[in-house]
């Protein structure tokens, strides 16, 4: 049970003078169950690789199947969940609760077992039930992303992918979403996330993709992204290189605050205890 | 995604580099004349002049395609409904309707009518950058004593630019959102109310949104709406001449 892709090549605009590579030969496999974290600098076609899982884009060259199937079947749509950015464009229901069910009603559940999903995947993301029955249009910025990114984890599905999902949220939303997506994922769901910034995620995915320009430059583990990637290195991750070459005995291979917060205790307890 | 709706795709042809007035009121004689061919015969030959700019232009048939297809349910309204609806020596018979010789003719030349409108419409905006196309439409615009009517022809320019820059836009944003609601399990093709319904809602409240950003950001750099310069003026040149005349002489005597 897997998303395989398999020497993806896709060009936009093929024949006309606008025409550009946007994957070159990009091979990756996500399992079912795993947190990936897919980052790259803007443009670099993370947007174009997650169109692919679900079938929105078919390859140019090469393929992209899901758990067997070719990602452009119809069936794909109710194993992939895609999340775009400026989720908060997507509302279109009158309340926030028909918004929420749009999704789950096309995969087919009605009744009690909607609004059970429905409900679940509000309580999820935090958002009250105050706010069931009110127009998605009347809610703040912040508010109308979780309500769409509810509308599509209310449907379910085995993987979803989630296409820059912390812009424009607070931190306090952030961490809301955060530890949903940790929620889903220990239940089972392949959550991948698309990010720029890998460095907030670096902590909870269990593996990591680095696209440059169309072309895949990294995949491995976290603790080995730290160790062997070229860029994007998280800032903590920097601060203990740096120390490191100040010559404290601290580690260079961390990537979460706790972690360093204990390894720089640590080390600040053995030169007292050494001074003592 | 079709990213090449209406779209300027850069290119050196000929058809490229003429004055953008010559290939606006080149589109004007195209237009009018379509609308005044009434046979089979003068379509093809607007067909003709058709495949020859374009074969100049090289432009490629992708940009062409994705200007029609999006219209192509449209076409085949007007045509279904000119073949039921038009009377003469029936053809055959579906459901209590009866389709006619004359409708069927009558159907294929107002199909091809709009389509050849259409293809023209996409030459003209894929050859010709958009900032140069309002250059044009302005200055083509300012002999006319629009003073009077409390317009500019500079306030007249700027809304057909902004209209023109809101249609791969829009488009962008109606893909953009055609793909999210597919992602959420949208089948468009066995539920088309509802996807009208969902797609229509936020499209609309997108424009709004986005309209009233480009006012608020036209209006924050002091955009005033009179006697706004070009930074590339385009300069009439004797080559542009020839090629109006000859095109509207072609037109007017094929058709």
């Amino acid at each position: 049970m897997s998303i395989d892709v398999r020497n993806l090549t896709f060009r936009y605009d093929r024949g006309t003078s606008l025409e550009k590579t946007s994957l070159e030969d990009v091979s990756l496999s996500i399992d079912k169950g795993e947190f990936v974290l897919i980052g790259g600098e803007i443009g670099s076609g993370k947007s174009t690789l997650v169109r692919h899982f679900n079938g929105l884009l078919k390859p140019f060259s090469g393929q992209v199947t899901v758990d067997g199937m070719a990602a452009h079947e119809k069936k794909v749509k109710a194993r992939v969940g895609v999340l775009f950015q400026f989720p908060q464009q997507q509302l279109f229901g009158r309340t926030v609760f028909e918004d929420v069910a749009f999704g789950p009603r096309n995969f087919g559940y009605r009744g009690n077992e909607l609004d059970l999903q429905v409900h679940s995947a509000l309580e999820l993301l935090g958002l009250g039930k105050e706010i069931y029955s009110v127009s998605p249009f009347r809610l703040s910025g912040g508010q109308m992303r979780l309500v769409a990114i509810a509308g599509v984890l209310a449907s379910r599905l085995d993987y979803i992918v989630l296409d820059e999902p912390f812009s424009g949220l607070d931190a306090e939303n952030k961490k809301i979403l955060l530890s949903a997506l940790r929620h889903l994922n220990s239940r089972g769901t392949s959550v991948i996330v698309v990010s720029h910034r890998m460095s907030d995620l670096l902590s909870v995915a269990d593996r990591v993709f680095l696209l440059d320009q169309g072309n895949l430059v990294f995949g491995g583990t976290p603790a080995e992204y730290v160790k062997h990637a070229p860029s994007h290195l998280p800032e903590i991750t920097c601060l203990m290189k740096e120390l490191r070459r100040k010559g404290f005995d601290v580690r260079g291979d961390i990537f979460n605050i706790d972690d360093a917060f204990s390894e720089i205790s640590r080390v600040l307890n053995t030169k007292e205890a050494v001074r003592r | 995604m079709n990213t090449l709706f209406f779209r300027y795709v850069p290119g050196n042809s000929i058809v490229h580099r003429l004055d953008p007035r010559v290939k606006i009121a080149g589109m004007l004689i195209a237009s009018i004349s379509i609308f005044i061919s009434s046979s089979l015969r003068e379509m093809a030959v607007v067909a003709l002049v058709f495949f020859l700019l374009a074969l100049i232009s090289s432009i490629s048939v992708r940009v062409i395609l994705s200007a029609v297809r999006p219209m192509l349910m449209f076409l085949g309204i007007i045509f279904i409904l000119q073949l039921f609806l038009t009377e003469g020596n029936p053809l055959f018979s579906l459901v209590g309707l009866d389709a006619t010789y004359e409708g069927l003719a009558l159907g294929v030349l107002m199909s091809m009518r709009f389509l050849f409108l259409l293809m023209f419409a996409s030459l003209l905006t894929a050859t010709t950058a958009p900032s140069l196309m309002t250059t044009g439409i302005e200055k083509m615009l300012r002999p006319l004593p629009l003073k009077r009517l409390g317009i500019s022809s500079f306030d007249l320019a700027t809304m057909m630019f902004l209209s023109l820059h809101f249609v791969p836009l829009l488009y962008g944003s109606f893909s953009h959102l055609r793909d999210a609601q597919v992602s959420r399990g949208l089948d468009m093709a066995r539920n088309p109310f509802k996807a009208v319904y969902s797609l229509s809602v936020p499209m609309v409240r997108t424009a709004f949104i986005s309209a009233e950003e480009v006012a608020v950001a036209m209006e924050s750099r002091c955009y005033q709406g009179v006697n706004r310069s070009s930074l590339n003026e385009p300069v009439m040149q004797k080559n542009d001449l020839a090629a109006l005349l000859v095109f509207g002489i072609v037109m007017f005597l094929l058709v």
